[in-house]
């Protein structure tokens, strides 16, 4: 600590969760002058560079390389895994019907040390889904209210993007505007693609739609537009940043996006902490928040009591308790929530935890006709947009393809799958295995069809007394159920997947062998559709216009305890098919905005 | 080839245990089985940098003797033509040889040990070692898939800004590069500008 933060004997603000959010409040906050604390539940340990090199080392050395692999919980700070899909166990208390298949990670950073990095705007019409479509929640606030934010976000996030390819299904960039920094270049696979596909029809709802392979905006550091300078690999130390590093300042090419960027050249919130005013900001790791206090008359929060640890792999813990100002949830859609009702406080109308929503995701993976570089690059350059919106969305959900640029991994967890089936089932040894594998892996391509989802009050996040962690905090209980409006987008996803892999020679292998079938399934139409999550968890504490419906308003500014906020994508009433992360960084920097206007003395 | 033009680097080092003319010869044949059962030289293995330390691994998973008897069935293929097919007949379709041959498959293409099937177990053995485990972090970035992939091991040995963009190489084995319908060079070269 040091000596302003010291002689705070109250914050002005305390933050709970050091991901994306919390950090980008830190950077804002302090930056006006504002006491900050920030209470993290898991370890900082990636924010010393040497450190983060640990992580990386864990993930080489273990044997399964999933998005959870380098990150693993302390034991007071738990977080769910997706090989609990496999397992059937971990964090989640997964009352069904379907399962929710997605995970996040507790530590200094989030899981924005584990995310892909693409940055896509929402479309307006997501804003509207209600008053355009009949179907969903409309926002209480637009597009037009929300893109100077976005600017402002892809800056801070550091996004590599042309505006010349992202004005498409209504989006609009204010005159002049152009991202930060360059796009980042499409893969050999995705230019394979895209002169197979492009311009290719396929049918939405009663009409047509033309195919384009587009490039994604990307928080990957690219080559900088003018004066702007790409945020480097964090090394932060107790002392301050401890090593100037050019280390990060450009992507290059560890085809490791998740789950864990060697070099940093991705963004992580570890980047906007590292950008705090340091003078004004306390973070405490290994800081669980246990209880949101509330004066009984006044409904306004008192205090935040937290759990601290000094050994990670201990449920040993001592309590304190946090004053100040304003408190900002912003711990995660889940944690958010979880929060809120261990604390005994269940919003407007029983609204906490109540609307969760995520992109379940369908694979569709093949071999392409001639070598496409698999492999190689950041994990997603590229993907096929065009589907994410119109009129169909009356009828059915929308969605977006990810076009993959590392093979089989995310679908069947090759190569190294890939080389067990030909060794121990096609028996194949020496030159006729190394033929083999060379005729295969570098012609393996993967799509995610991610697809929207609707929130709905049965879809919801609980607590139960049977349910502990080995701190004796609630783990979250999720009712979950995929409804006909999604199950019908995944139909119509997995249709125009076929078509694209027909209009490519992409031979098709979704699905086949022991490995393409683990994911949980629904069933609709008489097909099995296998479906993963993508980390989007939102909804849970949503925002609307009056507090009888909503739990935030346009703001993240609770209804019911005026000085408290709750931030993230907890607060989207849809998401449409966008990554959520943007745009729960420009909803942070509104928020931002308004706190400094009401906090500043 | 001799064991000699080979170098020092398949062996162990001098003054470490084991250290002898049997040991090389050992770590030797062990080396030329790789050879037979990966499909790549000598000089590809050896560049790996991890031929000791995949025997070393071996050597602590494998009960006593069992390595020596898949030495002795390789030592006693036949040479020419029929090489392969009595390799499969003589020790991958063997019940107590196969499933290590496998496994020093695995763990040269792969970097990881593979946990042997349970009848093997009860069969011949058991160990600690003997689980699904990352041999080392190298070992995992030395992969003989990455090669085989015509790319780098995924979180190491960066390619550089946009090297992603560039067409594959030519593989044995592979269909021809080229056959895409995109462009690949010139698309490539104006993607990769700027790097």
């Amino acid at each position: 600590m040091n000596d302003h933060a010291a002689e705070a004997a109250n914050w002005d603000v305390v933050i709970v969760g050091a991901g994306v959010c919390g950090a980008l409040l830190a950077k804002q906050l302090t930056n006006a002058g504002l006491h900050v604390l920030v209470l993290e539940a898991g370890p900082g340990t990636a924010a010393p560079f040497d450190g983060y090199t640990d992580h990386l080392e864990k993930f080489y050395t273990s044997a399964g390389k999933g998005i959870g692999a380098p990150w693993p919980p302390a034991v007071g700070a738990p977080q769910p895994d997706t090989a609990d899909m496999r397992t059937g166990g971990g964090y989640f208390v997964q009352k069904g019907p379907d399962k929710y298949a997605s995970s996040y990670s507790r530590l200094v950073g989030g899981s924005t040390l584990h995310w892909l990095g693409v940055c896509l705007r929402m479309l307006p019409a997501d804003f509207e889904l209600r008053s355009r479509y009949g179907r969903g929640h409309d926002w209480p606030l637009g597009y037009a209210d929300l893109e100077p934010y976005y600017a402002r976000a892809e800056w801070e996030l550091g996004v590599s993007a042309d505006v010349a390819d992202q004005s498409h299904h209504g989006i609009e960039f204010a005159a002049g505007y152009d991202y930060p920094m360059r796009r980042v270049p499409l893969s050999y696979s995705d230019q394979a693609l895209a002169g197979a596909v492009d311009g290719m029809l396929v049918p939405a709802g009663p009409g047509m739609v033309a195919l384009k392979v587009r490039s994604y905006p990307a928080a990957r550091n690219s080559i900088p537009r003018d004066g702007y300078r790409p945020a480097r690999a964090v090394d932060l130390r107790a002392d301050g940043q401890a090593v100037t590093r050019y280390l990060g300042e450009r992507c290059a090419g560890n085809t490791s996006c998740t789950p864990i960027c060697p070099i940093e050249a991705k963004y992580n919130a570890g980047k906007s902490l590292a950008q705090a005013d340091r003078r004004y900001l306390k973070l405490t790791a290994q800081a669980v928040a246990s209880k949101v206090l509330v004066d009984p008359v006044s409904g306004m929060v008192e205090g935040i009591e937290y759990q601290r640890y000094t050994d990670p792999a201990s449920p040993r813990h001592t309590v304190h308790t946090a004053s100040a100002r304003a408190y900002v949830l912003a711990a995660h859609a889940v944690e958010n929530a979880k929060l809120m009702l261990m604390s005994g406080l269940g919003g407007g109308n029983s609204q906490i935890g109540k609307g969760l929503i995520d992109h379940p995701a369908l694979y569709g993976w093949g071999l392409a006709p001639a070598p496409v570089g698999a492999y190689r690059g950041p994990l997603s350059t590229a993907g096929i947009e065009d589907l994410r919106g119109g009129p169909f969305r009356a009828e059915h959900a929308a969605f977006r393809f990810d076009i993959g640029n590392d093979g089989w991994r995310a679908s069947t967890g090759a190569p190294d799958t890939t080389v067990a089936d030909a060794v121990q089932r096609r028996g194949q040894f020496g030159t006729e295995l190394r033929d083999h594998l060379q005729s295969i892996l570098p012609r393996q391509v993967r799509f995610s069809m991610a697809v929207e989802q609707l929130r709905s009050p049965d879809n919801r996040v609980s607590i139960d007394p049977d349910y502990l962690d080995p701190f004796g905090n609630p783990r979250p209980v999720v009712s979950y159920r995929i409804d006909d409006y999604t199950l019908a987008g995944m139909s119509a996803a997995a249709e125009v997947c076929r078509q694209v892999f027909r209009r490519a020679g992409l031979e098709d292998h979704t699905d086949l062998g022991e490995e393409g079938n683990w994911f949980p399934g629904v069933s609709y139409g008489g097909q099995v559709f296998h479906y993963h999550g993508m980390g989007h968890f939102a909804g849970t504490h949503v925002m609307g216009r009056h507090a009888g419906e909503s739990v935030v308003d346009d703001g993240q500014r609770s209804w019911e305890h005026r000085n408290l906020y709750l931030v993230g994508a907890g607060s989207f009433p849809t998401m449409g098919t966008s990554n959520p992360t943007l745009t729960m960084a420009a909803l942070t920097l509104r928020t931002a905005e308004q706190m400094i206007a009401e906090l500043a003395r | 080839m001799s064991r000699v033009e080979r170098g020092v680097p398949a062996g162990p080092t001098p003054g470490t245990p084991g250290a002898g003319v049997a040991a090389d010869e050992r770590a030797d044949v062990f080396l030329r089985l790789s050879e037979l059962l990966t499909g790549f030289g000598a000089i590809d293995l050896l560049g790996t940098g991890l031929a000791g330390r995949y025997l070393r691994a071996i050597d602590d998973i494998l009960p006593p003797g069992v390595l020596d008897e898949l030495a002795a069935a390789f030592s006693r293929l036949p040479s020419g033509p029929d090489r392969e097919a009595a390799a499969a007949t003589t020790i991958l379709a063997d019940q107590k040889l196969g499933p290590v041959a496998r496994n020093i498959i695995l763990m040269w293409y792969r970097g990881t040990w593979a946990r042997l099937p349970e009848e093997w177990r009860s069969a011949y053995g058991t160990s600690p070692s003997d689980t699904d485990h990352v041999v080392s972090a190298e070992a995992y970035q030395a992969g003989l898939q990455w090669v085989a992939a015509g790319a780098h091991p995924a979180g190491a040995r960066q390619q550089g800004y946009g090297a992603w963009a560039a067409a594959p190489e030519q593989t044995r084995g592979s269909p021809a590069a080229g056959a895409s319908p995109a462009s690949p060079r010139s698309a490539a070269a104006s993607q990769g500008a700027g790097r």
